[in-house]
C-alpha cells in the first residue's frame, strides 16, 4: 500500500456505517409508506424504523460494490433483508414464541398493537420485501432478480431462519448435556448466518459478480453469521441490559444452550476469532480498497459491545 | 356462453386437475429435518378435501391464452401454498380463534401456536422459491415471472388478504363489503391473473382477468355466507353479525342474493371479452356457474 503514488486515506468505517445506514433508513421509510390501512403500515413502520444497526443491509450494499455494482441496484434487496429481519424479530417476540416485552430498547410490536396486528404486520413485511425486489430493482437483468429471489425465500423458510427458530425451541428446557455444538451450530447457522448469507449472496447476484465471487462471499457471510451469534452469546453473559438494549442474561434464565455454556468464555473467544480470520480469508483476491467495508464489517461484528 | 358453460364437464375437468395439483404439492414439500415443521405445513397444504380453487383458477386463465399447463403448476402450488398460510394465520388464537378448519383441527390445536406461526412464516416464501426453482424456463421469460411473484406478494400483503384480516378483526361498521372483497376476491384475482401473466395475455386482458376473478371469488363467498345462514343456529349468526363477517348477517339473505346476481353478471360481462379464444373459454363460465349454483359437492371430488 505504501508503494502507491498517492496513498489513499485509510478507511473510515465509522462514517461508511453512518453513511449507509442513513440511505437505507431513508429508503425503507420511502418503501413502507403510511397507506390504508393505516393501523398494519404504522405496525410496520414501528419496527421497521426502530432504528437497528443496519448490519444486513449495509453488508447487501458492500458485497454488490465489491463486485463492481452500484449502490441502487442492491438497495431494494437491502432493504427486503431488513424487512424480514424486523418480521422475524416481530414473530420471535410474540407471547408464544420468546414472550419479549422490549426490543432495541422499546416495547415490543405486539406490546404496541396488540398480537393480531403484530401477526400481520409480520406477515405483510414478508410479503412486501418480495414485491419490493420484484418491482423496484433498476438496470439488473430479470434472471439475476430471479435468482435473488430464490436466494432470499430459501434464507426465510425451513432451510433458514425458520428450522432454526424450530430447533431452537425444541432444544429449550433442554440441558447442555442434550445439545452439542452440532445442533448449536444449525441453530445459529439457520436462524442468524442464513439471513446474513442471504444479504451478502443478494448483494454480490445483483452487483454482477459471477459464481466463484458469489461462492466465495456466500462462505465469508457463512462466517461471519457464525461469529454474530457466538459474540451475542458471549455479550448476553458479560453485559448488562442496559448496555444491550434487550433483556440481558435471557439465555441463562431462560435455560438456553449457548457457546459460553457449551465450551467457556475464553474457548468462545478463540472460536470467536477462529471464524473472524477465515472469514476474511475468503476476501483475499478482491481488490483491497473495495473490501475494506466487508473486512471492517467482520471485525465490527467481532469487535461489538452490544 | 351459456351453452359452451353447461356442456363443459367442470366436474370432471376440476377433479383431474386436483389430482395432479395435490401430486405437485405432495412432492413440493417433502419432510426433512426438523421434521415437526414440514408436517405441520403439510397438514394444512395437503388437508383432505381441499378445493384447489386458486391453482385451478391459475391453469385455467394460463391454457385460455394457450399456455403450456406445465407453466402453470408451480404457480399454481404458489397460490395455494400462501393461500395455507394464510388461512393458519387467520385461525391463530389472537386472530379468528378457530379451533378447527374444514371440520379438522386447525394447525395451531395440532401443533401449538408456535408452530403454526412458523408453518406459515415457511410456507409464505416456500411458494416463492417454488415458482422460481420450479417454472420451466423455456416456457416463460424471467420478466413474467417477475410480474407473478409481484402479484401473488401483493395480493397476500398489507393492501390485500392482510389488510381484510385486518379490517375484520377491527369490525368496522360498514367493513363487510371491503372485508369479503380483500379476504375472498383478491385470491381470486390473483389467480386468474397469474394465469394470464404466465401465458403472456395482454394488459387490457389482464384487467378482464382481474375483474373477473375479483367478483367470482366474493360471489362464492356470499353463496357460502347464504348457504351457512339457512344452516346456523340464531346464536352463532348473532355472534357473526357483531363481528360484521358475513355479508347475509349484514344485509339479509335478499340482498346478498341480489348482489350474488351482480357478480355472478359481472363475472360473465368480463369473459365476454374473451369470445375469441372459442371453447378454452368454458371452464371460467363454469366457475362463475359453480360459484353461483354449487351443482356438486367439490369436497366428494376426492
Amino acid at each position: 500500500r505504501q508503494d502507491q503514488n498517492e496513498p489513499k486515506p485509510p478507511f473510515n468505517f465509522k462514517s461508511y456505517m453512518v453513511q449507509k445506514a442513513n440511505s437505507v433508513n431513508q429508503a425503507l421509510d420511502d418503501a413502507v409508506s403510511l397507506r390504508d390501512p393505516q393501523k398494519i403500515h404504522e405496525a410496520m413502520r414501528y419496527s421497521l424504523l426502530a432504528g437497528g444497526k443496519r448490519v444486513r443491509p449495509v453488508l447487501c450494499l458492500a458485497a454488490c460494490e465489491l463486485v463492481g455494482g452500484i449502490e441502487s441496484m442492491a438497495m431494494p434487496a437491502a432493504c427486503a433483508v431488513e424487512m424480514i429481519h424486523t418480521m422475524s424479530l416481530i414473530h420471535d417476540d410474540l407471547p408464544c414464541m420468546d414472550n419479549d416485552d422490549l426490543r432495541r430498547g422499546k416495547p415490543t410490536n405486539h406490546k404496541v398493537f396488540g398480537e393480531d396486528v403484530a401477526v400481520l404486520a409480520g406477515d405483510a413485511l414478508l410479503a412486501f420485501s418480495f414485491e419490493h425486489i420484484a418491482v423496484t430493482t433498476p438496470n439488473v437483468t430479470p434472471a439475476r432478480i430471479i435468482r435473488a429471489i430464490g436466494e432470499l425465500a430459501k434464507a426465510i423458510g425451513t432451510e433458514g431462519l425458520v428450522a432454526g427458530q424450530v430447533v431452537d425451541i425444541n432444544s429449550e428446557g433442554l440441558g447442555s448435556e442434550q445439545i452439542d455444538l452440532q445442533r448449536l451450530e444449525f441453530i445459529h447457522l439457520h436462524k442468524t448466518a442464513a439471513l446474513l448469507e442471504a444479504a451478502v449472496v443478494l448483494g454480490a447476484i445483483l452487483g454482477g459478480g459471477n459464481d466463484a465471487e458469489v461462492e466465495k462471499l456466500r462462505k465469508f457471510a457463512r462466517c461471519i453469521g457464525l461469529l454474530f451469534q457466538v459474540v451475542d452469546d458471549i455479550l448476553d453473559v458479560t453485559m448488562s441490559s442496559k448496555e444491550l438494549g434487550k433483556t440481558a442474561g435471557k439465555d441463562l434464565v431462560a435455560d438456553k444452550v449457548t457457546y459460553p455454556k457449551l465450551m467457556g468464555i475464553e474457548k468462545s473467544r478463540e472460536f470467536a476469532e477462529k471464524l473472524k480470520k477465515e472469514a476474511k480469508e475468503q476476501l483475499v483476491g478482491f481488490d483491497p480498497q473495495k473490501a475494506a467495508p466487508l473486512i471492517a464489517l467482520a471485525e465490527y461484528i467481532a469487535n461489538r459491545r452490544s | 356462453s351459456s351453452k359452451l358453460s353447461t356442456q363443459f364437464d367442470l366436474k370432471t375437468y376440476w377433479t383431474n386437475l386436483i389430482g395432479e395439483i395435490n401430486e405437485n404439492l405432495d412432492q413440493a414439500i417433502p419432510v426433512k429435518y426438523p421434521d415437526q415443521i414440514y408436517e405441520a405445513m403439510r397438514y394444512s397444504v395437503l388437508a383432505k378435501g381441499a378445493k384447489r380453487a386458486p391453482p385451478v383458477m391459475c391453469i385455467t386463465a394460463c391454457e385460455l391464452f394457450g399456455g403450456d399447463r406445465l407453466a402453470a403448476f408451480p404457480t399454481a402450488c404458489a397460490l395455494e401454498m400462501v393461500h395455507a398460510a394464510s388461512l393458519i394465520h387467520d385461525d391463530l388464537p389472537c386472530m379468528d380463534n378457530d379451533p378447527f378448519r374444514r371440520g379438522q383441527p386447525s394447525n395451531h390445536t395440532n401443533y401449538g401456536v408456535d408452530m403454526a406461526i412458523l408453518a406459515g412464516d415457511a410456507l409464505f416464501p416456500l411458494g416463492f422459491q417454488h415458482i422460481v426453482s420450479h417454472t420451466p424456463s423455456d416456457l416463460v421469460p424471467e420478466q413474467r415471472l417477475l410480474r407473478v411473484i409481484a402479484e401473488i406478494a401483493r395480493a397476500v400483503g398489507s393492501t390485500g388478504m392482510a389488510a381484510g384480516q385486518f379490517l375484520e378483526l377491527e369490525g368496522g361498521p360498514n367493513s363487510v363489503e371491503f372485508v369479503q372483497e380483500k379476504k375472498f376476491g383478491e385470491m381470486g384475482e390473483c389467480s386468474a391473473v397469474c394465469g394470464g401473466l404466465l401465458a403472456g395475455a395482454d394488459d387490457d386482458e389482464l384487467q378482464r382477468l382481474r375483474r373477473y376473478g375479483r367478483a367470482v371469488g366474493v360471489l362464492y363467498q356470499v353463496i357460502n355466507d347464504v348457504l351457512e345462514e339457512k344452516t346456523m343456529k340464531s346464536k352463532e349468526i348473532e355472534d357473526n353479525k357483531k363481528k360484521g363477517k358475513s355479508y347475509v348477517g349484514i344485509y339479509g339473505i335478499e340482498k346478498a342474493m341480489k348482489v350474488a346476481e351482480e357478480l355472478r353478471a359481472q363475472a360473465r360481462k368480463e369473459l365476454d371479452g374473451f369470445q375469441k379464444y372459442g371453447e378454452k373459454v368454458a371452464p371460467l363460465y363454469s366457475f362463475v356457474d359453480y360459484a353461483a349454483d354449487r351443482g356438486f359437492r367439490v369436497g366428494d371430488l376426492n
